[in-house]
């Protein structure tokens, strides 16, 4: 026990001297969610300038009076749209979509004889097929009261034209709202808790080896175990420690955002940053025994890299198994290491309360899977220097 | 006191191949029978040419892993019974001696001080004892990183000795040494024999006739992975009739290349 201690502590300041690497796993792992947050948010607070603004860019309005009349009398600002609009919305030059009006609009709506008006906008234009909907929404008001018009000078109840009456009552609170956009933040957790290992997990195993270190290591009176427990402490120690600073970093990152509604859903404060701090810790665990597994085996530190790619692949597409599978979640996904957590954060960021049978899962395998790692690595070991 | 009674190894290894087809496997008999007694306060070489054998049976005596059939003790214990014991008991500098790079000298020998079971302050104080034994006193709190051979030499040396072992284990402690930190290696292994300096049993590998003859109390011939004579180095001039220790080397271990 205590020489696992001392390899602990010996691995540690060893990894916190490599400063350099420290600070490229540092700088990404601290500037990624927030910068996303923050653009995120700016994208969020254009939308909702927009629909403030109340403009509407159209095509030919002026020979159409009526329609030009109540889209005024709806407070909307008539802009007239460039020549090559179609050209601007496929190069996504232009952001917001075109009503477009034909010539003989008046004439045919006089005659009754439902003139076509067009919405021109490009679906793979994200930002232009977003404003379809409140153009949509005012054309339906222009049918709704030419028709109410109608009828009251046929002297018929205008009740007839809405037999049903519709109202829409959404059921998510404020903060699943937001975690509608917010989804994406507990990759950054993982793959910090991830980055933070992996250098310390490969130096501590392939790097001694390729050094030439491992074999005087050896020819200590420590057992193995000890040896492999105090590495592994400090590569999950290490990996706790960039979580625990990225997941912090979104504290006084929501401070930057430009959205007042999202701020107002995006509820992160050191509660939050502390459960998902704490979820982690079994996921630190675990791939921390798991990578130092792989690169035990390996000769060079470069081969143990090119081996944990796997690793770092596997874990940053299980986000993508959420997104692939709308059909909710599964209870498997709380057995898998990378899932469980980012299903249990995604829970937090709801803030809905963890129950224990939801957590327990992960922690169980993530524990489970360290002790056959280093179990793996303490037998390995000799093994691997006399080869 | 270190045994080696009639130690044997083989290992697989594999041919070349082509692109496409896996090499053949081939048994390579590495060690086939190496006998040595080192008994204490005696410098004991272990003496062979290049893939003789004698990493291989050093890093069994070091219990890398096990010898397929002999016996090794150290002290009288039993290696394949208690490596952990005779780890404790032995001061090993192998065939790999890396340090840390970003850990002064002070801080790689202190490191394996305490692996050994030393308290912090004797482990420090031990490590300003072997770097004046060793003349290392301007590096010792320097990062081991930008040290030359010798330097690092020097700290792997201090690093092995660090918990005042009564057996040292060298395996070809001078390769890459210049003259001068050569000559410092070896006042220093004579002091260590010495009963002021313990009375150590030391064994150490090489495959240089110059060390071995200003060295060795007791030499032990390894080729083709056999102890094939030992003895003091007059004994072994006697028993080739050579006057040079070079000639009794090569017709003691190979007596058909002398035939030829």
């Amino acid at each position: 026990m205590k020489q696992a201690w001392i390899v602990f502590a010996k691995e540690l300041a060893d990894a916190l001297r490599d400063r350099r690497t420290l600070l490229r796993i540092l700088v990404p792992a601290l500037l990624m969610g927030p910068l996303l947050l923050t653009a995120l948010s700016s994208l969020i607070a254009s939308l909702e300038e927009r629909a403030d603004r109340r403009e509407l860019m159209a095509v030919g309005l002026d020979t159409a009076p009526t329609l030009k009349n109540f889209i005024e009398r709806q407070t909307y600002v008539i802009k007239a749209a460039p020549a090559d609009y179609e050209a601007q919305l496929r190069a996504t030059k232009l952001l917001e979509p075109v009503l477009v009006v034909p010539k003989d609009f008046e004439a045919q709506l006089r005659a009754g004889e439902a003139p076509t008006v067009e919405i021109v906008s490009d679906s793979a234009n994200q930002r232009a097929a977003a404003g379809i909907g409140p153009i949509q929404r005012v054309l339906w008001g222009f049918n709704q009261e030419r028709a109410s018009l109608n009828m009251a000078m046929r002297g018929v109840s205008i009740e007839l034209l809405q037999p049903v009456d519709i109202q829409e009552r959404d059921l998510a609170s404020v903060q699943a709202r937001a975690t509608r956009l917010t989804s994406i933040l507990p990759m950054f957790i993982i793959m910090a808790v991830l980055y933070g290992a992996l250098s310390a997990a490969l130096d501590s195993t392939a790097g001694e080896r390729e050094r030439g270190s491992l074999e005087p290591l050896l020819m200590n009176p420590a057992p193995p175990g000890a040896i492999v427990v105090g590495k592994w402490g400090a590569v999950a120690l290490l990996g706790m420690a960039v979580a625990a600073l990225s997941s912090l970093s979104f504290v006084p990152a929501q401070w930057l955002l430009r959205s007042d509604s999202l701020q107002a859903m995006f509820q992160f404060g050191i509660e939050e940053a502390l459960a998902f701090w704490l979820l982690q810790i079994p996921l630190a665990a675990g791939l921390s025994g798991l990578l130092m597994a792989l690169a035990i085996r390996s000769k060079t530190f470069k081969e143990a890299q090119a081996g944990s790619t796997l690793i770092v692949t596997a874990v940053s597409l299980t986000p993508m198994v959420t997104l692939l599978n709308p059909g909710g979640d599964s209870p498997w996904y709380l057995w898998v290491p990378g899932l469980a957590q980012n299903t249990l954060m995604l829970a937090v960021l709801k803030g809905e309360a963890l129950r224990w049978e939801q957590v327990l899962p992960g922690v169980a395998v993530g524990f489970a899977l360290a002790a056959v790692a280093l179990w793996y690595v303490a037998r390995s070991m000799r093994e691997a220097v006399a080869r | 006191m270190i045994e080696i009674r009639d130690v044997h190894k083989q290992f697989t290894s594999r041919t070349g191949a082509g692109l496409f087809k896996r090499g053949e496997k081939r048994i390579v008999h590495a060690v086939q029978g190496v006998t040595l007694d080192a008994p204490d306060g005696r410098i004991t070489g272990l003496l062979g040419a290049n893939g003789a054998g004698k990493t291989t049976t050093l890093r069994m005596l070091a219990g890398l892993f096990a010898p397929d059939a002999g016996h090794i003790a150290v002290d009288g214990i039993a290696v394949k019974d208690s490596p952990l014991k005779a780890l404790a008991r032995m001061g090993i500098l192998g065939d790999a001696h890396g340090l840390y790079p970003r850990l002064s000298a002070r801080e790689n020998i202190v490191y394996f001080g305490r692996l050994q079971g030393m308290e912090p302050d004797a482990a420090n104080a031990r490590a300003d004892e072997l770097a004046k034994l060793l003349e290392m006193q301007s590096i010792l709190d320097r990062r081991a990183e930008g040290f030359s051979q010798g330097e690092r030499m020097k700290t792997a040396l201090a690093r092995a000795l660090v918990h005042d072992p009564a057996n040292i284990v060298l395996d070809e402690p001078t390769n890459g040494l210049d003259v001068l930190a050569t000559r410092a290696l070896r006042e220093a292994l004579r002091w260590l024999r010495s009963p002021a300096g313990g009375g150590k049993c030391i064994v150490f590998s090489t495959h240089i006739m110059q060390e071995v003859e200003q060295l060795c109390d007791e030499v032990v011939v390894v080729a083709a992975g056999r102890s094939v004579a030992r003895g003091s180095v007059p004994a072994l001039l006697d028993q080739a009739g050579a006057t040079r220790f070079e000639d009794a080397f090569v017709k003691l271990a190979f007596p058909e290349e002398v035939a030829a």
